[in-house]
């Protein structure tokens, strides 16, 4: 009897969580097993029936080989996550202090200035994209009209399709859309900032940049190490705002990782060595997160 | 002074509107283009307010093949939210719940799947559907974001249900409820706010989602609003006002969602500022 419903308990236990074990084993970890697999192997989009052939590390070698994957990495690490990171960040801060302002809360407009602030992130992403397009288009576009309104320029820029502008015009589209996710997270950390901490500083005599480095910040470090790690990890692969704003022109000017690996695997149909950008992609970023949760933790135990 | 406090308050919350008003143009120039009649779009000259006023773009739309991406979109988006909040409640309850061997590292398994890039899965999960007869099928699609969602979903359930007080199943228990009753009666009305989050979080990522979408419909019939948007502002002559009508359409269901969720967070707030 008592055997028996030990067992009921257990088979509850596990069996909630059998579902999502499964689904996670077979549409996550198994792919991921394949990927690598994958990645030794010749294979087209055509022989998916007839299978590949396996060439060892060939697809390694003539990827890290190639100018155009150190050009993605390079693309990929410093300006669609470095800039962008660095820049959501800051502005992300910003946007949260001037939401939280008192002079809104006084007038009971915080609530009207935070549906504001969300706006771009209630965007889907391809409309962020499709918007953005259209703003900066080089005749009809309402950034040239501007522009040459107030007679600072003469012709319409092409700010997507020349090499001088089209990294700054991505990484506006895309900061655009993604700030308001860590500004969201910020304001939700700046709520557990007790009032009294405020207060005593006030008391003190320190002024509005001291209580801003020396309370609020640190009090926000949690916040800001967490969302840090986690937009950097989503923009790293991040493969949308490259494809839909250049397609990694011109020319493979702005390809990164993501695109890089879309291209060899669906434009150009070789598997493998899609699966081989695949792989070196999840290796960086299971690298840099072991890296960067070390150091935190790290930092913590210092406290 | 206090004349002068109450004119300083005044003038920052103008001058952070008008930030927060310029933060939201393109946004706001995306609905103004959508209501143009082509005439007014394809000008020199810049106005902002649109002098005549047409839907002639949304009419069209739904007379279009993006009718059909509409209703492909809502059919997967559901199905997805459904089955993934379904699925990840009774994951989240055991682990909120049971202790047994092997928790540990199954809970590390589910954090472990949000660092890991999904993305990377794009080759090989294609090459998996195409051998399961799954590429161009709603199924295929409903799994694969099924899996993306199901690791990140599990974790926020986690956190609502830990915060439901044990001491509430324990006293259904002892009024003779099984678990799965427990969880029906007693866990899901108070874990309620936390649920609607969930879903609304699953049912924008899957109508967002862009890349699998590209990927594993190919056919027409098949594709998702975001595939068929792109594919419009991807052609060279683009028809800008139905690109931005199309965006309009596309921006309501996260909107909608957004608006219902932000009640949420708020009544959920009041119940947590109420308890203290």
């Amino acid at each position: 009897m008592q055997r028996r419903r030990l067992s009921k308990h257990l088979m509850i236990r596990y069996g909630y969580i059998v579902p999502s074990l499964a689904v996670l084993l077979l549409f996550f970890f198994s792919p991921a097993a394949y990927n690598i697999w994958l990645s030794f192997q010749k294979i087209s989009l055509f022989q998916l029936k007839r299978g590949g052939t396996f060439v060892g590390v060939d697809n390694f070698v003539s990827l890290f080989g190639s100018p155009e994957f150190w050009l993605s990495l390079w693309n990929t690490v410093f300006w669609l996550t470095l800039v962008t990171v660095a820049l959501r960040m800051v502005l992300g801060l910003v946007l949260a202090l001037l939401v939280d302002a008192r002079g809104l809360k006084r007038w009971r407009l915080s609530g009207l200035a935070r549906s504001m602030l969300l706006i771009p992130w209630v965007t889907p992403p391809v409309v962020a994209v499709a918007a953005w397009q259209w703003l900066l288009h080089p005749r009809f576009g309402a950034v040239n009209q501007i522009l040459s309104g107030l007679h600072l320029t003469e012709q319409g820029i092409p700010f997507l399709v020349q090499t001088s502008t089209v990294w700054p015009a991505i990484v506006l589209i895309l900061v655009w859309r993604e700030v308001p996710f860590v500004a969201i997270s910020v304001l939700a950390g700046l709520q557990s900032v007790p009032e009294e901490l405020y207060e005593s500083a006030r008391v003190e005599g320190a002024n509005s940049v001291q209580t801003l480095l020396r309370i609020t910040l640190p009090l926000l470090r949690p916040v800001l190490t967490v969302v840090t790690l986690l937009i950097t990890i989503w923009t790293f692969n991040n493969f949308l705002y490259v494809w839909l704003s250049t397609r990694g022109g011109p020319g493979n000017f702005t390809q990164v990782l993501a695109t890089l690996m879309y291209t060899e695997s669906f434009v150009k149909y070789e598997l493998g060595y899609g699966a081989a950008v695949g792989v070196t992609m999840t290796l960086i970023m299971l690298v840099f997160s072991a890296v960067y949760l070390r150091s935190v933790f790290r930092q913590n135990m210092e406290f | 002074m206090k004349l002068g406090r109450t004119l300083a308050d005044a003038s920052v919350a103008v001058v952070i509107l008008i930030i927060l008003l310029g933060f939201i143009f393109p946004f706001v120039w995306v609905v103004l283009t959508s209501i143009r009649p082509d005439a007014d779009l394809f000008t020199d000259t810049l106005r902002i307010i649109p002098q005549h006023v047409t839907f002639a773009k949304y009419q069209s739309l739904f007379g279009s093949e993006f009718l059909t991406y509409i209703l492909n979109s809502i059919l997967v988006a559901t199905t997805s939210t459904i089955v993934t909040v379904v699925v990840a409640i009774f994951a989240a309850y055991s682990f909120s719940r049971f202790r047994f061997r092997g928790k540990g590292p199954l809970l590390g398994l589910f954090a472990f799947s949000q660092l890991f890039p999904f993305v990377v899965l794009l080759t090989p999960l294609f090459i998996f559907f195409f051998k399961l007869h799954l590429v161009n099928t709603y199924l295929g699609l409903i799994i694969a974001y099924t899996a993306i969602s199901l690791p990140f979903c599990v974790y926020m359930l986690l956190g609502y249900f830990q915060s439901v007080p044990v001491s509430l199943d324990e006293a259904a228990v002892i009024d003779g409820c099984s678990t799965w009753r427990v969880v029906l009666r007693v866990v899901l009305p108070v874990a309620w706010p936390g649920i609607v989050a969930t879903a609304v979080y699953v049912f924008i990522q899957s109508w967002n989602e862009y890349l699998f979408a590209l990927t594993l419909m190919t056919d027409d019939s098949k594709k998702t609003v975001p595939v068929g948007l792109a594919n419009f502002f991807g052609q060279y002559t683009t028809d800008w006002g139905s690109v931005m009508s199309a965006s309009v359409i596309a921006t309501v269901p996260t909107l909608i969602f957004f608006l219902f969720m932000q009640r949420q967070l708020v009544a959920g707030l009041a119940a947590g500022a109420v308890k203290q």
